[in-house]
């Protein structure tokens, strides 16, 4: 199987603080991979070292055996990676269709010129990216509101639509940073099945960072549990779910030691 | 941590052209310095004391009005640019102090022109500062309340533009209400501008001119009163702490509304102060009196690491002894002094945009 | 209760500054003499012993009172009943306050008048002309109590007209009733098909602009020298729209593109001080390419910056640009100070253009051609950048959009436009010098790009009509042009940040011309 992301020792820290501490993680190409960890535990800094917004102090980041340490975020989007954000970070007063078309900034060659000469390849291609958009609004089920303000959208169209934005730039590797934050169960599932879909039906390796156990479990292959910025333990679901130092991390060391004792006695 | 290594950095070609221009220009620098200090010395060392002189008091001014872009940076994140008009606002309530003082007779025996003014000269320098400074103080006030408080959570456009909008208002409303011509301060006989000591230097008397002194003592009395205030009062620690965050602050039971009111007030205040110095010792005030010094003051903030107030107060006394000191080094006209101070703020910006002292980046969380 | 009446004393404060502030900046006189011209009636009858101008002065200020009385009676949210007691109560006090400080004004002005203090050593426009005219010709005391008295009738008055009258406040209604005719007027088939409609849509912009070519014909040379004026502030307009409408960058030093266009235009054409005497054709693009590279050597370290840094370099550097072509030092390079004189002007099928009319049909020209750069950049893969970029830089990093090269390409394309309207700029005055380029032309165009409404085409034509034009037609308020500019910016920014006319989207999912229809539906699966 091939590697999709591999991170070797990545380090990454702010003045005195570690944000990150050495982290190793291997993504198998068409997993589903979950980062979790108490609130503060470095998961979303994580991201922000793959996508290229911050540059580690050390360590690798090798996407398909290529280094993307000190590469633009620009860049690494062209390599192949998407995000999508904790807090739906659309661009709020253009339209839906428009955001996709953002989306795909990076697989457009279109430059200045052509755009005021109306070239025969920009206009192909610009054609070729609005139906390409349109196909996208249709796979998230947002069909007819492609022309609607993306600030006018209901949360979970808004959600949706941000995920068909990242995947207009074709990527290999999806970030999702809590793609269920602030959804009910019912919706949650919903966006469960729907990663699933992203996976099966388009082959794109998903990592995704998640607060709710119900969606990680149910989804995850692989999971890696950060604390204070270091990977305590990873595993399967399974695996994870009776990890001590994984509840110890959670819930404070006085209700591990309970939990273990209760795991204790019966035994 | 043995096992990591250092990931490969990629070095981008602007970094090396910013570092080749950084080590010409340093060499020209250094280039000049020799020519104007050693190979063909045009100034005598009386010419430059005098420079200095000019140059720290001149540097004192910038630096009270960039304490005011600082802290007002600190807290908001926002370029307060009509900080230098409520400068020219202080100045004026400081020149109708010194024109409603001159006009009461107080004739003696000696002078039958001399007026209240000149024969209590540090009551009225002292009304002339409260003066200036409460009236600076209160449109500071005015300023936040009505053209920035609506603003906030706004794009971060939004206030800049209505801090530029504001800062064209009052330039204009000062034009409209008080003319266009340049005003001469009515100092009290003792201060007459251009009095002073006389220091023998190099041969040469240097004049140290009691306006000067006066402006950098007030100055130094000014910043050592904030810097007490900020560091070791209720007010400072609140200001901090808002500055720090302000969600957090507000969860801890301060009012963020009214701390950012009262830092304000107290940039305005400072700013008044200088207004009135550069009054007492430059004479001239006019509508535009504050623009430069604004500009310039910013320029100083941003030198010292704007957010940070010791920062601010190295980076005005630096400009100003760069102001004074530049055209001779470079030898280039004094015609073009400002366009040294731009040069500057448009150099650091380049190289090195957290200043001197450096502003932590906390802010922007990706 | 309570809050309420601090509401209205508040807004009786707030009135009373406004007024005396008007007073104090000599508008008071100015407003009657510009209503004097409006009505004709400079003739010295008079009325109640009140002259026309007092007269005219009156009708104005009665309009702030009116204006107090509404706004001080205005409406807390948390109260819907009684509006008349407590309308006619709030009006009144409004008025009294206002009235109250006013008179105060009127007894402080016109005793120091009556002594004889000449005030207006100290406050410019406080002439004794003034002063008798805003005394109404009265002695101090019956001057004031007359403002108590009128600034309470206006204020009922406006307390009347704002909620007394009916239930409900009438403004809520009455923009009620606006939008449903603008949406009845939209609902009209003939409406829907113009809009809908490309070919009704290209003949309705072809007769604007035969109306538009056709107006300087009956103009005279002045008039042209003004159409061209505001012609060259809506190519300015256009340049900073992209900067500042559309990528979200604030460049406060336009005026130096601007500058690099007109000297450029200059110093090649003129007789003195290179003598070069090149043709106008070839430096007009020779000034565009160099203002664009200008535009990319400054963007190149500047737009590394936070956004509130840009400002403010931008604003050293138009400074610097300025200060530069004023030195005496590089009077041999630039014709110093006095700036140059006899700059060239085109030639066409070998008629000189030498009238103001010639100019504007050149600018006219630029316009639209600017214009149509505009518009197909603004719909295309770059254009989308940049908005993405104002929307929200980080994200559009990680959308894949080299945010510095395309904050470069906005940067240099409106540089490129300001050297185009600087190099026409010079050639129509034949002149150019420092003192064209003051940082006031760099407001200006910011002006114009913000209160007509950032990234829109039709926003921008629309700001410099009203801040270029008008102020030309109703010359008095020359004075008083850049301090309501100044207003304008801060109130647009809380009222209005989009502007005028905020842009509209294309509607792209459901477009007829790429030959895709799709039926809208409900779709949601998971």
């Amino acid at each position: 199987m091939t590697i999709a992301l591999e991170t070797r020792s990545l380090t990454k820290q702010f003045g005195g603080l570690t944000a990150v501490d050495s982290v190793d993680l291997v993504i198998q190409e068409g997993s589903i991979f979950s980062v979790i960890g108490p609130n503060g535990a470095g998961k979303t800094t994580f991201y922000n070292c793959i996508t290229g917004f911050y540059e580690p102090e050390s360590g690798e980041v090798l996407f398909y055996d290529k280094s993307l340490v000190g590469l633009t975020p620009d860049q690494v989007t062209y390599r192949g990676i998407s995000r999508t954000y904790q807090n739906i970070r659309l661009f709020a007063n253009m339209s839906a269709i428009e955001n996709i078309l953002v989306g795909e900034h990076s697989r457009l060659r279109a430059n200045w010129a052509d755009a005021i000469l109306h070239t025969p390849r920009m206009k192909k291609e610009e054609k070729a990216a609005v139906e390409k958009a349109r196909q996208l609004l249709n796979f998230v089920g947002l069909v007819g509101l492609g022309d609607q303000l993306a600030r006018n959208l209901p949360y979970g169209a808004q959600r949706r639509l941000e995920i068909a934005r990242a995947l207009a730039s074709q990527p290999r590797l999806l970030l999702l940073d809590e793609p269920t934050a602030g959804m009910n169960p019912h919706e949650s599932v919903d966006m469960m099945h729907f990663i699933r879909r992203l996976r099966d039906e388009l082959g794109i390796t998903i990592l995704l960072i998640e607060h709710d156990m119900r969606v990680v479990m149910g989804i995850s292959e692989q999971i890696a549990v950060l604390d204070y910025g270091a990977k305590i333990a990873e595993g399967t679901p399974a695996e994870i779910q009776g990890n001590p130092r994984v509840i110890e991390a959670y819930l404070g060391s006085g209700a591990a030691s309970g939990l273990n004792n209760t795991a204790a006695r019966p035994a | 941590m043995p096992s990591a290594k250092a990931p490969a950095r990629r070095v981008s070609t602007y970094k090396i052209v910013q570092t080749v221009l950084g080590i010409l220009f340093a060499g020209y620098l250094l280039w000049r310095l020799y020519v104007v200090f050693i190979g063909n010395p045009a100034y005598g060392s009386d010419t430059w004391a005098r420079f200095i002189i000019s140059g720290v008091i001149l540097g004192s001014v910038y630096a009270l009005i960039a304490i005011g872009y600082t802290l007002v940076y600190g807290i908001l994140r926002m370029i307060n640019f009509a900080h230098g008009d409520i400068m020219m606002i202080g100045a004026f309530g400081g020149y109708f102090v010194f024109e409603a003082l001159k006009a009461i007779p107080a004739p003696t025996l000696t002078d039958p022109k001399f007026t209240f003014s000149d024969a209590h000269p540090i009551i009225a320098v002292l009304l002339a500062f409260i003066v200036g400074s409460s009236i600076a103080a209160l449109s500071g006030f005015f300023l936040e309340k009505i053209a920035y408080r609506p603003l906030r959570g706004a794009p971060r456009l939004v206030p800049l533009i209505s801090a530029i909008g504001a800062s064209i208002f009052l330039e204009n409303a000062g034009q409209l209400l008080f003319g266009t011509q340049r005003r001469d301060y009515a100092n009290p006989l003792i201060l007459t501008r251009g009095d002073g000591w006389n220091l023998p230097i190099g041969g040469a008397t240097v004049i140290l001119p009691y306006t000067g002194v006066l402006t950098l003592v007030v100055s130094i009395l000014l910043m050592v009163g904030l810097y007490l205030l900020v560091m070791r009062t209720r007010l400072g620690r609140s200001m901090r702490a808002v500055a720090e965050n302000k969600q957090v602050a507000a969860l801890m039971g301060i009012d963020v509304d009214g701390i950012i009111s009262r830092t304000f007030i107290i940039s305005g205040a400072l700013a008044g102060a200088a207004g009135v110095m550069w009054g007492i010792h430059l004479g001239l005030v006019y509508y535009y009196v504050g623009f430069l010094p604004g500009i310039k003051a910013f320029t100083a903030a941003v030198l010292g690491g704007i957010g940070s107030v010791p920062g601010a107060m190295l980076g005005g006394l630096f400009l100003g002894l760069v102001e004074s000191l530049g055209p001779a080094i470079l030898g280039i006209s004094f015609q073009l002094k400002d366009v040294i101070a731009f040069a500057i703020l448009v150099l650091v910006l380049i190289f090195r945009p957290t200043g001197i002292v450096g502003e932590v980046l906390t802010e922007e969380k990706v | 209760m309570r809050k309420q009446i601090k509401l209205s004393l508040n807004a009786g404060i707030t009135f009373g500054i406004i007024t005396i502030f008007l007073f104090l900046v000599g508008f008071t006189s100015t407003v009657a003499d510009i209503l004097a011209e409006l009505f004709h009636n400079k003739a010295a009858t008079s009325l109640l012993g009140l002259t026309p101008q007092m007269l005219n002065m009156l009708i104005f200020l009665g309009l702030v009172g009116l204006w107090a009385g509404a706004f001080g009676s205005r409406k807390e949210k948390s109260r819907s009943d009684d509006p008349w007691g407590v309308a006619v109560l709030d009006s009144l006090i409004t008025g009294l306050v206002h009235g109250l400080l006013v008179c105060g004004l009127v007894l402080l002005v016109g005793t120091l008048d009556l002594r004889g203090v000449r005030m207006n050593v100290y406050l410019a426009q406080v002439l004794p002309a003034a002063v008798k005219l805003f005394l109404l010709g009265k002695a101090p005391l019956a001057g004031g109590l007359f403002y108590i008295v009128f600034m309470l009738a206006t204020g009922f008055l406006g307390g009347l007209f704002s909620r007394g009258i009916g239930r409900g406040s009438w403004r809520r209604r009455s923009a009620a009733a606006w939008k449903n005719t603008w949406e009845s007027f939209n609902r009209l088939s003939f409406v829907t098909q113009v809009r809908g409609n490309p070919i009704t849509r290209y003949v309705i912009y072809g007769l604007l602009l035969l109306l538009v070519f056709l107006v300087p014909l009956g103009a005279g040379q002045y008039w042209n020298y003004t159409i061209g004026t505001v012609g060259i502030y809506v190519l300015l307009g256009l340049g900073l729209n992209i900067v500042v409408g559309l990528a979200g960058l604030l460049d406060l030093g336009y005026v130096a593109f601007f500058a690099i266009g007109a000297y450029t235009m200059a110093l090649l054409t003129a007789p003195a001080p290179h003598h070069l005497l090149w043709s106008f054709w070839i430096v007009l693009p020779v000034g565009v390419v160099l203002a664009a590279i200008t535009g990319l050597l400054l963007g190149t370290p500047v737009l590394r910056m936070r956004g509130d840094y840009l400002a403010i370099v931008t604003l050293g550097f138009g400074e610097i640009i300025r200060i530069l072509s004023k030195s005496d030092d590089l009077t041999a390079f630039t014709g110093g100070p006095k700036g140059v004189t006899a700059v060239g002007g085109p030639t066409l099928f070998g008629k000189p253009f030498n009238s103001a009319i010639d100019y504007v049909y050149l600018i006219f020209l630029a316009v639209l051609l600017v214009i149509f750069v505009t518009n197909r950049l603004q719909n295309s893969r770059v254009g989308r950048a940049w908005e993405a970029m104002r929307e929200d830089e980080t994200v559009s990093r990680a959308m894949g959009i080299n945010t510095l090269t395309q904050k470069l390409l906005a940067f240099a394309i409106g540089a490129a436009f300001a050297g185009l309207g600087g190099a026409i700029f010079a050639s129509r005055n034949q002149f150019t010098g420092p003192d064209d380029f003051s940082l006031m032309v760099s407001i200006n165009v910011v002006a114009v790009v913000i209160v007509g409404g950032m990234g829109n085409i039709p926003g921008v034509i629309a700001g410099a009509l009203v801040l270029k034009g008008l102020p030309e037609v109703l010359r008095q308020l020359q004075d008083y042009r850049v301090l309501v500019f100044g207003a304008l910016l801060v109130a647009m920014m809380l009222w209005r940040p989009a502007g005028i006319i905020p842009s509209s989207r294309r509607k792209m999912e459901s477009n007829k011309d790429t030959g895709v229809t799709e039926t809208p539906k409900e779709g949601r699966e998971g």
